[in-house]
């Protein structure tokens, strides 16, 4: 495999050296911080350690009574919960410790450079051996490689590049899909970014193949299962470590893969809030150099691997999502593979385009790093934080409030970093048109219209596709055709989006017939046809 | 003293002077930034201002032309400024404010042409995300004669609430409560300008106290409906921004601007909507204005549209009067 340049400083490299550091940082904070908060809060209060060791004893009985087996744990913090009560306040804080360096060790990720050198292609015999007797390990090795001849990234790059060259980056794409931790990875190595650490959920750990390269590739587990605080709490400060400590990282705003396909909107801030207190901390230790940029990026697929569970979860169940998918397409290796060989058969099927970053606050900045206020002055961001004496100054309230304006600046930038692929503008201009013969756009309305309605003629579906494709150009703040599509025709993107609608999915998504486009299956028309929905009214 | 216990303020208006008087009076240091050289000289030589004659300021009070020097020694800055100013002075102060700096404006009005709350237009125009509004029925004299005012801080942020309530807070005269709802207290009192014009025209046209009352209800909730569809809390029109400042600003005695424009569209001697005048008032523009906002967001807003319609010259006050009272709904 290749790259288009040579490949950025490598901090990860470091990180292993750095491992036991960084979880004794994090212990250390987390434990003085609610040492202090409980101090300062006085017993009987929900910051007293008391409650706080019972909610993580409370917590974890539910979920292991709801489990199976396991009784020796189950009794290990039935033990715990009933010593809590007797407990001096000395015990407590040791107790606190424990259960903090626990989980430390829980979330935190390896890095090992020589797998790092075999996913990117410099040394592939290195490793070789290590996957040689698996038969779903090889497929996968072997997808990788396409994969990446499939992944184009643009965007940005320069200014992303001097940002990540300045300080730390924090990447921030829309997710759609399990397979975008790997494309992401190969999207930064071909940007010429470096690698970064993220955040992944517990259960992607479950396919051997991409389980291997997450923990050696500097991923940490996230256990969506654990809801007390004080799991919460290392999260955030192990986010804040790494951050401090200038890896670059990742984050998925929208927090879990976009069941709808729509361009997300609205975003989850927790982990995103670690970067404004991760400034702030260096800003206090006279480190206001050390900046952070936030990197929006979107992530396209001409494709999606579990388009099929991510919809029919949607359908089912709009507005109260499994948080959890362990069932789905990315969870059989075979599927992967197949999705790989068959459907990445296209040039820049997906494309990953990178925004301008923004600082921590939501600011602009030049190309060089400097942070720009809203009338594109250049502005110290240190001054965010700072007092009326030019002290740091904490304030949770302040910085969630920042955190907000950021979070409302990434909505905004996301669907202008939107790429079409033809099986985008296909699957909107085929729902427009039935939409309007059926007199209603209420998908679950539609699925029960009578089949002659889902044959669409060649000529409406022309003509729709002229002007949606005029309308996007006169949008860019909307999105952009993918860069190919530039020079097609209507017809050749017709074709283009019935071959890949039809090649792929279970049943096929459309089909042409004679004159007629007909749609198969509109549940995946929908899902397609969404990434569009901002574009236009309806 | 500190820079942070020094309150900056922009515009020596009538209620920047009223304030800033306040505080003085107080001994809270205060830097008045005036870009008129002769009301500086005459604060400076002589204790008095101009907008607000026979008061005579303390000495805690400094005024400056000098943008650096309000910077420099306030980091609490209230903006007191005309809607129709606002924009060029957040962006002329801009360019001496950091992140660090507070900001709160005093301005009952939206900002034209695009009909944004002031707090946007500040925020364009500044370095600092720390932004407020000042707002309710403090009137500028009795604030600086030390007389019991109140009024009501709202920010996003809990430390722009905080310090604005820290700093602004002198007992026994200024009294200030805090609000999240900084959409809401900004409408509110914006609001508070165009409904007080009907409540002008009203009472030129003679209405005894009985519609008078009805009429201020309904003020109060046509307020709440649109402050609801725009995010704001319904409560807060209830509160000083809103009820507290339309009582204020259609008060016989204090006869406001916009409550002297209402009697004046009453009597016949009609201010149109071209007339300079009407333009300059913030309750006429802020009917102008809102009534649009209404329309974008689909509410219903009878009254408000009645007096916008008189403003403009569209209706008579008979017509708008009959346009009000024929839209009774069933349920109050």
């Amino acid at each position: 495999m290749s790259s288009d340049r040579a490949p950025a400083e490598n901090r990860l490299e470091h990180f292993n050296a750095d491992r036991s550091r960084l979880l004794s940082d994090v212990e250390r904070r987390v434990v003085q911080r609610l040492s202090n908060a409980a101090k300062a809060a006085g017993p009987g209060n929900a910051s007293s350690l008391e409650y706080v060791i019972n909610d993580v004893c409370y917590n974890e009985i539910r979920r292991l009574e709801a489990g199976s087996g396991n009784d020796a744990a189950l009794s290990r913090w039935r033990d715990l919960s009933r010593r809590l009560l007797a407990m001096t306040e000395a015990e407590r804080v040791a107790e606190l410790r424990t259960l903090v360096a626990y989980y430390g060790r829980d979330v935190v990720g390896n890095f090992d450079p020589r797998v790092y050198k075999f996913a990117t292609g410099i040394a592939p015999s290195v490793l070789g051996f290590v996957f040689s007797p698996i038969a779903s390990l090889r497929d996968g090795v072997q997808s990788i490689a396409a994969l990446d001849a499939r992944i184009s990234a643009d965007g940005e790059l320069d200014v992303v590049r001097a940002c990540a060259a300045r300080g730390t980056i924090v990447v921030v794409p829309t997710h759609s899909s399990n397979m975008d931790s790997p494309v992401i990875g190969l999207g930064l190595l071909r940007a010429g970014l470096p690698p970064v650490t993220y955040g992944a959920g517990k259960n992607l750990f479950t396919n051997p193949f991409i389980s291997y390269f997450m923990r050696n590739l500097g991923a940490y587990r996230v256990d969506r299962r654990l809801r007390f605080e004080l799991y919460k709490d290392v999260l955030k400060e192990y986010s804040t470590v790494l951050l401090e400590n200038g890896y670059h990282s990742l984050f998925f705003p929208g927090g879990t893969r976009c069941r709808s396909n729509l361009v997300e909107k609205n975003l989850k801030l927790g982990l995103l809030g670690t970067t404004v207190t991760a400034y702030k901390n260096s800003v206090r230790e006279g480190a206001a150099e050390k900046r952070i940029y936030i990197v929006p990026a979107t992530i396209n697929y001409r494709l999606v691997l579990e388009a099929e569970t991510l919809i029919a979860d949607y359908l089912a169940e709009v507005g109260k999502n499994r948080y959890i998918i362990t069932d789905d397409e990315f969870s059989r290796v075979g599927r992967i593979a197949e999705f790989m060989r068959r459907i990445l058969v296209h040039e820049g099927s997906v494309v990953v385009r990178f925004g301008r970053p923004l600082d921590v606050f939501g600011n602009e900045i030049t190309d060089d790093g400097e942070s720009l206020d809203r009338a594109g002055r250049v502005v110290d961001p240190a001054s965010f934080v700072q007092g009326a004496d030019g002290q740091v100054r904490d304030d949770d309230q302040r910085d969630a409030e920042y955190t907000r304006a950021l979070g409302r600046k990434l909505a905004v930038a996301y669907p202008r970093l939107t790429v079409f692929h033809a099986t985008h503008l296909l699957a909107r201009t085929l729902y427009d048109a039935i939409a309007e013969a059926c007199g209603t756009r209420d998908v679950y309305r539609l699925l029960r219209a009578p089949s002659g309605r889902m044959e669409v003629p060649m000529t409406e579906v022309l003509s729709r596709l002229t002007a949606l494709r005029a309308l996007l150009r006169a949008h860019p703040e909307h999105g952009a055709e993918h860069p190919l599509l530039a020079q097609a025709s209507d017809q050749a993107i017709i074709d283009d989006a019935v071959r890949g609608l039809s090649s792929y999915h279970t049943k096929a998504v459309v089909t042409q017939r004679g004159n007629f486009v007909v749609v198969g299956d509109l549940k995946l028309l929908y899902y397609y046809g969404n990434r569009m929905a901002h574009v236009g009214g309806e | 003293m500190s820079r942070a216990d020094t309150v900056g303020i922009v515009g020596a208006g009538p209620f920047g002077t009223g304030l800033a008087a306040a505080l003085a009076r107080a001994g809270r240091p205060v830097v008045l930034w005036s870009r008129d050289a002769a009301v500086v000289a005459a604060i400076r030589e002589r204790r008095v201002c101009a907008r607000l004659p026979h008061v005579t300021l303390g000495e805690s009070l400094i005024a400056t032309t000098d943008p650096t020097e309000l910077a420099r020694q306030a980091r609490f800055i209230v903006m007191a400024v005309a809607s129709t100013d606002v924009r060029a002075r957040a962006r002329e102060l801009g360019e001496f404010l950091d992140g660090n700096h507070i900001v709160v404006h005093a301005v009952g009005a939206l900002a034209e042409p695009n009909n944004e709350r002031v707090s946007e237009v500040v925020a364009a125009g500044i370095s600092s995300m720390r932004i407020g509004v000042l707002a309710g029925p403090a009137l500028p004299l009795e604030m600086a004669n030390g007389t019991f005012a109140s009024m009501v801080v709202a920010s996003q942020f809990d430390e722009v609430v905080s310090e604005g309530r820290r700093l602004l807070n002198v007992p026994p005269g200024l009294r200030m409560y805090g609000s999240k709802d900084l959409p809401g207290v900004e409408l509110a009192s914006a609001l508070s300008g165009a409904y007080a014009i009907g409540l002008g025209l009203a009472d030129g046209m003679g209405v005894g106290p009985g519609p008078r009352a009805v009429m201020i209800t309904r003020a109060v909730a046509e307020s709440a409906r649109l402050g609801v569809a725009v995010g704001a809390e319904a409560k807060t029109f209830t509160g000083l921004a809103g009820l507290g400042n339309l009582l204020v600003r259609s008060d016989r005695s204090y006869a406001s601007q916009e409550y002297r424009l209402g009697q004046q569209l009453a009597a016949g001697s009609a201010v149109r909507g071209a007339d300079a005048s009407a333009r300059d008032i913030e309750g006429a523009h802020a009917a102008r204005t809102l009534l649009k906002l209404a329309e974008r967001h689909k509410v219903y807003v009878p009254l408000l549209r009645g007096i916008a319609g008189v403003i403009a010259g569209s209706l008579t006050a008979e017509e708008a009067a009959q346009m009000a009272a024929d839209t009774v709904a069933a349920q109050e």
